[in-house]
């Protein structure tokens, strides 16, 4: 590929957490490619667990593999390292208090710790220790954040960068949706159920959908 | 080196000339700017999946915005496909004022041939007139009975599928068998039909074989729709797939990758090109040929480029300028989102495989009575109806297992019309040199000032409007539009600067796309556009550019040149 390597955190934190959850799960390991991420962009192990927690919550396991489950927080947290889905531009305004703080200098939020203060905030302590509540209080928030004049809410970039993360994985991409990289063919008119499962592959639906 | 004849740019018509030229048994250098990138061996993220690329095909947004911050703007850019697009921050262009431009580039063997959207047309007399109709322009000095042979000739050697519908402001050509629709757009296209019988929804006319070409080593379209990563099997038209082994064939082509052409040496007194200067990117070393003839195909600005940086006290404003026009009445098609539609009712329907093209809806207005509101020419749109997928879910609020669920299954169908308008040949739209500044190899960069009108801003209200009207005739409910082009370079149809015209005066090259200053040069890629249509060009480039050679090669034989 053309540029540099890709960046991401350094290769301990990488051998640490990523790499043997991969391992363990059979992944890629190249799906989980890092190397070095700036000190003041690098994930602490709280935000790394409390990313992946959440993505379980959002898409979690049935009888194919949750988002947790693939490690998904990780990705979401390199894609917000390095600005995917917009989520590096600056924020404009309407900014909540506690939001602001999170800002960096030029303007961009620090999703990744905002979410850790606002669900630790919604808590009222550890989210992470109140597993019992967890869903509901994202819930909370996710429809908060999908109320009227609430498109540029920055969980809505979280859970954008996380539906990519679950759904361009192998498990999202081939067990819970269907691949076809080579469909050979194409059929224009075809019955579809309730039970009929999309493909990761239709390129057009993924960028128009 | 002295060859019969040098080939600038190995893109779409560069592909062609070294293929007709070599095929007639002459000896050409071919000289590509970029890279070799070799067919079914150097398409490195062909067969990936997104899982396999570290951003999963989105691409580092970190590393875009600083070394590709225009490429990126392409919706066709991606962590698949950035390879084969131009580093923005290494290969630079400025802009006039407020001109805001995205020029879309491909630096590379097969240039955007590799890239491209494979939309294939024909132009009619209702585009070839244009100029002389409304007077926009200078007259084009052909007709669409000059090129109809022609467009036969490039549709069968490169494979064009689609539907033949009778139209006159869109000839049929030499088709393969079309790609069919989906059940939405047959349902759009009988609705649009019965109630508006001027305006045809049909199948895009691509170039992808939906039957194989074995003796060529082309199989038919596997319908995956990953075209711009390069196509191992050949089924969709490019240099490498196509053209180039042609030429290749015949054992007269000399290929050099990496050198940047800088310059052609002119002498007036014979008024030809006495040589073909370049500079090898890796090496820097300065390099020359000569050749009897020479073809610009190093796309459309970057040939104007080429012509204005060989000025000298003999061409003092650039070779093929005595005129005053080179670089002036660039053109790209006003582009943008004319509607939107969720398209209810269809949920018992769906589809396999990936069809790679959508369809068209080609110009209705302006023809033999002119109904344009605000406008003389024309407009048409490109779109298609697909299934929304787990994408949505970023838009929805939900969590859990029930979101889960909803987002396995293909979602509501929708349906976009993009149009696409007319752009007038402005002297005001126009490419110079930048002395300011220098690229990498030391040669001032391309500046570019353009603007669209009024008469593109009408056209695309109008588009709107008639978008909005005809998806809901089908029972669309209309989520989006806009009547505001994207900005020039948009489109990706970036053409003119070197027009054809019948006047030494006004025009750069005659009706052979040969220079009127030049007797031995010929302009065959899009800078030798008199106006734009509203169809994709690149068919007419090459059968303008198949055309040139046949008469370049004439000349040649007859000692003319």
């Amino acid at each position: 590929m053309a540029g540099p390597a890709t960046n991401g955190w350094n290769r301990r934190d990488f051998f640490g957490g990523a790499a043997l959850l991969a391992l363990a799960l059979g992944l890629p390991v190249a799906a989980v490619h890092l190397t070095d991420l700036p000190d003041d962009e690098a994930p602490n192990d709280r935000q790394r667990q409390l990313m992946n927690r959440v993505a379980q919550l959002v898409i979690p396991r049935t009888d194919t593999p949750g988002a947790g489950d693939v490690g998904t927080g990780d990705f979401v947290l390199l894609a917000l390292a390095h600005g995917l889905s917009g989520s590096a531009d600056p924020v404009s305004s309407g900014l909540l208090s506690r939001q602001v703080r999170h800002l960096r200098r030029d303007g961009s939020l620090r999703h990744a710790e905002w979410l850790e203060a606002e669900l630790d905030l919604r808590a009222g302590g550890d989210f992470l220790r109140s597993p019992a509540r967890q869903a509901a209080l994202l819930g909370a928030l996710d429809s908060e954040a999908y109320g009227q004049g609430q498109d540029r809410h920055p969980w809505r970039t979280i859970k954008t960068l996380l539906l990519t993360g679950y759904y361009t994985s192998e498990a999202g991409g081939s067990q819970e949706l269907r691949y076809e990289l080579v469909p050979g063919r194409w059929d224009p008119d075809l019955p579809a159920t309730p039970q009929t499962r999309a493909f990761s592959s239709d390129w057009t639906a993924v960028d128009f959908g | 080196m002295e060859f019969d004849a040098i080939v600038v740019g190995s893109g779409i018509t560069g592909g062609w000339a070294a293929k007709e030229l070599t095929e007639a048994g002459l000896k050409v250098l071919m000289i590509e700017r970029g890279r070799e990138i070799r067919h079914q061996q150097d398409y490195e993220t062909e067969t990936k999946a997104p899982w396999e690329l570290p951003f999963r095909g989105l691409g580092d947004a970190r590393l875009y915005r600083e070394q590709y911050p225009v490429q990126m703007l392409n919706r066709h850019f991606t962590e698949f496909t950035q390879n084969h697009f131009v580093n923005d921050a290494e290969n630079p262009y400025t802009t006039e004022g407020d001109t805001s431009f995205t020029w879309f580039r491909s630096y590379q063997l097969g240039g955007r041939s590799l890239t491209w959207g494979r939309q294939s047309y024909r132009w009619s007399d209702y585009d070839f007139g244009a100029n002389q109709r409304d007077g926009h322009g200078t007259d084009w000095p052909i007709r669409y009975a000059d090129l109809a042979p022609w467009y036969d000739k490039v549709e069968e050697f490169i494979g064009v599928s689609g539907q033949a519908e009778r139209l006159a402001q869109l000839p049929d050509g030499r088709f393969q068998p079309p790609m069919a629709l989906n059940a939405v757009e047959q349902h759009v296209r009988a609705t649009v039909r019965a109630r508006w019988p001027e305006r045809c929804l049909t199948i895009g006319r691509t170039a992808n074989l939906t039957q194989a070409k074995e003796s060529e080593g082309r199989a038919h379209c596997q319908y995956r729709s990953i075209c711009a990563r390069g196509c191992s099997y050949g089924a969709y038209f490019s240099t490498q797939s196509s053209t180039l082994p042609a030429a290749q064939k015949t054992g007269r082509l000399t290929l050099v990758t990496d050198a940047v052409v800088e310059g052609l040496d002119y002498d007036p007194q014979a008024r030809r090109i006495t040589g073909v200067r370049w500079i090898e990117t890796k090496t820097k070393q300065h390099r020359r040929a000569t050749s009897r003839a020479v073809f610009l195909n190093a796309g459309s600005f970057n040939s104007v480029h080429i012509l204005l940086n060989s000025a000298s006290e003999a061409a003092p404003h650039g070779v093929g300028n005595s005129s005053g026009v080179l670089g002036t009445h660039i053109m790209d098609h006003a582009n943008t989102l004319s509607a939107m539609a969720l398209m209810p009712g269809w949920e018992a329907h769906t589809t396999f495989g990936n069809r790679p093209t959508g369809v068209i809806v080609p110009r209705y207005r302006n023809m033999d009575v002119l109904d344009g509101q605000g406008h003389t020419r024309g407009f048409s749109f490109q779109g298609g109806a697909f299934q929304s997928t787990w994408t949505s879910g970023r838009r929805d609020a939900g969590i859990g297992a029930d979101f889960k669920e909803k987002l396995c299954h293909p979602g509501m169908w929708r349906m976009v019309l993009v149009g696409f308008a007319d752009c007038v040949p402005r002297p005001s739209n126009r490419l110079t040199l930048d002395r300011t500044r220098t690229d990498a190899n030391g040669l001032p960069v391309l500046k570019v000032e353009f603007a669209f009108g009024k008469e593109e801003h009408a056209a695309l209200t109008q588009a709107k409007a008639e978008a909005t009207e005809m998806l809901t005739e089908a029972g669309g409910k209309v989520i989006a539009g806009t009547d505001q082009p994207g900005p020039g370079g948009t489109a990706i149809h970036e053409m003119g600067g070197a027009r054809m015209g019948h006047d030494p005066k006004t025009s750069v090259l005659n009706k052979w796309s040969q220079a009127h200053d030049a007797a031995n040069l010929f302009v065959t890629d899009g800078a030798q556009m008199s106006s734009s249509a509203c169809q994709n060009p690149s068919l007419t480039y090459m059968a303008l550019t198949a055309r040139a050679c046949d008469a370049a090669v004439t000349m040649l034989r007859e000692g003319r040149i």
